[in-house]
């Protein structure tokens, strides 16, 4: 049976990966270019902002700008008063789940400032969206209501944001149960899977507690993205095809100036790609 | 088509004092004469890989595994969590909360010069790589070292050198490393992994760290777990024992309850186990 | 994608040459299925002349791999380059599959 037909399903999984997932923009537009269609779109953490902003048909000049305005230093940096009251006595100002150290009233803010009243039945390209349940530890798909609630979920990374509820779940980021949920797209019978995943970064020269707390967390996330895509590349009946920019330079959270390069690798990564994804995509023309 | 017995690997791997289940497992293998080609051993888990490679009696094991964890290892994780807190502690990719010379002391008394040739069964230890996040697998020299590294909690405890190499916990790349009962070409691998309880409240920020904690592993475990079973070409049979409380390295006094429980579940796959060995295929 | 073998010592050294991706994995199934049906359990695939390695290429090398061992051999791989070893080690294979620097050392594994 040939594995590709008419009835081929493509989809594009963009991990976690802050301000490197703009490059997702880039393979985009080598997807356009070529005609070639896109049946979903799965998205995590900073890949969820992408992935939003793809399926809901933006053209990349709009993205650019809306992320530029949208992800600042400013988003982190006002804390939580009650955060700081309640690391020091956790009995008698209640702490809870809904622990986050940072005042998450500005993320909200410029989230719902870039998405508005978009819901997920408004995107061009149907959307899912990865979060974790912070009392279970399992991935959440989220696919239905507000986008710009889904993404801030999926962008509550622990200790920072307050855990952020949707159906009566505490979610927070998606990378904690898988940084590249391939599996998402897996499960709606997806045939071609084009993968753009991150490596977290790790500490040039490890100099303080929080210098530590980071590296381990880049090593621990790092570890569960191979072996998920590991196991889902086994899973699968059909195809995954990783795409992985290249950074020369560091790139760090906030480095939103830094984008039109990170656009430019991913189309780089995205045309090394394409000769075997056109030759899969054969002569029946497939165009999703 | 015919080949020589099946090789039978054990993998012990992450779990704290849970994996003084793998003294329960043990005395079912012994009782039950399954010879063990390899072991491989995580974290806590290679405690007891490493004393069951030495083919010592499950009695032993358990006396053995009280002199570890006494109540002064973890000194000076309480001073020095709150210097972290006001800003006064200086951190290194050395450093660690507690101070380890309690921790060495104890398994310097248990290990003391034992060496990977001196054991009967061949043994590998995992750990990581702290600055390049890379599985390690130590399986020469000082089984000590070996441990010393594997155990080493992140934050907690100091990372140990080894080679050049500056190591943590190997539970940190792979909690129950099966690829290396796989490389070793186990036919039969028999692994005995712990999943991490969750809390059903979060009233500090310590147990927000833990739960979050718990996450990335249970969820690093089970994926592991689902690619090693897709890819060995043979049987691997997951001893999971189940505890109804949470366990914490303190509760040293429950350690022949938690051997129990490491019995039962390993007679669960016992008869499974058996028809395998027994079979021609 | 070409495929070509020959014995040395006892052992199949599988040349291939190209690409072993979704397009390519049914051709070298069948030829690797062919050569272990002929009792020839000890493989070495050298990959000194692929370029590219997909998801469902690896599939089908995981079959070969699984199908050896089951039989007491094994397929070893010898002379992987840059890219298709990072494809390898993101796929968690370097954990689970021998590989070698080139065939002569991958045959000596094998005594």
């Amino acid at each position: 049976m040939a594995l590709v037909n008419e009835n081929t399903r493509l989809a594009l999984v963009i991990g976690s990966g802050s301000v490197k997932c703009a490059a997702a923009l880039g393979l985009m537009k080598v997807l356009e270019r070529e005609n070639i269609g896109v049946n979903l779109v799965v998205g995590c953490s900073g890949g969820a902002l992408y992935a939003a902003s793809i399926a809901l048909g933006w053209p990349v000049e709009t993205s650019i700008d809306k992320t530029l305005s949208l992800w600042t230093r400013r988003v982190t940096e006002k804390r939580s008063r009650k955060a700081v009251l309640q690391i020091i006595l956790p009995g008698l100002f209640h702490f809870d789940e809904n622990f986050g150290l940072i005042d998450d009233s500005r993320l909200n803010r410029q989230l719902y400032g870039a998405f508005g009243e978009a819901s997920f039945a408004d995107t061009h390209i149907p959307l899912h969206i990865a979060a974790t349940d912070f009392f279970d530890g399992e991935q959440v798909v989220l696919s239905s209501g507000l986008i710009w609630e889904a993404i801030r979920a999926s962008l509550s990374i622990p200790y920072v944001f307050p855990p952020y509820r949707v159906a009566g779940r505490a979610l927070i980021d998606g990378y904690q149960s898988d940084p590249l949920p391939v599996g998402i797209a897996i499960k709606e019978g997806i045939d071609i899977i084009l993968a753009m995943g991150f490596e977290s970064p790790y500490q040039e020269r490890i100099t303080s507690l929080m210098r530590y707390n980071f590296q381990i967390s880049s090593v621990t996330s790092n570890n569960l993205l191979k072996t998920n895509f590991a196991f889902h590349n086994l899973a699968h009946h059909s195809e995954i095809i990783p795409i992985l920019p290249e950074f020369t330079q560091r790139i760090h959270l906030f480095d939103t100036e830094k984008i039109p390069y990170i656009i430019d690798e991913g189309e780089k990564a995205a045309e090394q790609a394409l000769p075997y994804l056109k030759r899969l995509l054969g002569a029946t023309g497939v165009s999703g | 088509m015919g080949q020589s017995r099946k090789r039978v690997a054990l993998v012990i791997g992450s779990g704290g004092i849970k994996c003084a289940a793998a003294i329960g497992m043990w005395r079912v293998l012994q009782a039950e004469n399954i010879p063990i080609d390899s072991i491989v051993g995580c974290s806590g888990g290679s405690l007891y890989a490493a004393l069951i490679a030495k083919n010592i009696g499950w009695q032993e094991l358990e006396t053995l595994s009280r002199s570890l964890w006494t109540n002064d290892i973890m000194q000076g994780y309480t001073e020095n969590l709150k210097a972290s807190k006001d800003g006064s502690l200086r951190y290194n990719e050395r450093s660690g909360l507690v101070n380890d010379a309690v921790m060495n002391r104890n398994l310097q008394q248990i290990y003391g010069e034992l060496s990977f040739s001196d054991l009967t069964i061949p043994l590998t230890i995992v750990a990581t790589d702290l600055l390049l996040g890379e599985k390690v697998l130590l399986s020469e020299g000082s089984v000590f070292d070996a441990i010393r590294a594997s155990l080493a909690i992140p934050i907690i405890f100091p990372p140990w050198e080894v080679n050049g190499r500056l190591l943590i916990d190997g539970a940190v790349s792979d909690p129950l490393p099966i690829d290396v009962a796989i490389q070793n070409g186990a036919d039969i691998i028999i692994a005995m992994g712990f999943t991490m309880s969750y809390r059903q409240r979060l009233r500090s920020m310590t147990a927000v760290q833990e739960q979050v904690n718990s996450i990335y592993m249970n969820n690093l475990l089970s994926s592991t777990y689902a690619f090693f079973n897709l890819a060995h070409h043979a049987e691997i049979f997951p001893i999971v024992p189940e505890f109804d409380e949470p366990l914490t390295m303190f509760d040293t006094q429950k350690i022949p309850q938690i051997a129990e429980s490491g019995m039962q579940a390993t007679q669960e796959q016992l008869p499974h186990i058996r028809r395998l060995l027994a079979s021609s295929q | 994608m070409e495929i070509s073998d020959r014995q040395i010592n006892g052992i199949t050294v599988i040349a291939l040459a190209g690409s072993i991706d979704a397009l390519t994995a049914p051709a070298i199934a069948e030829s690797i299925n062919g050569i272990i049906s002929r009792g020839e359990i000890n493989l070495v695939a050298d990959f000194h002349g692929i370029d590219y390695t997909s998801s469902a290429g690896l599939r089908v090398l995981l079959g070969a791999v699984k199908e050896t061992r089951s039989r007491g051999g094994d397929l070893r791989l010898a002379a992987v380059q840059l890219d298709v070893m990072k494809v390898l080690k993101l796929s968690g294979f370097t954990n689970i599959l021998k590989l070698y620097d080139d065939v002569d050392s991958a045959l000596a594994s094998f005594s």
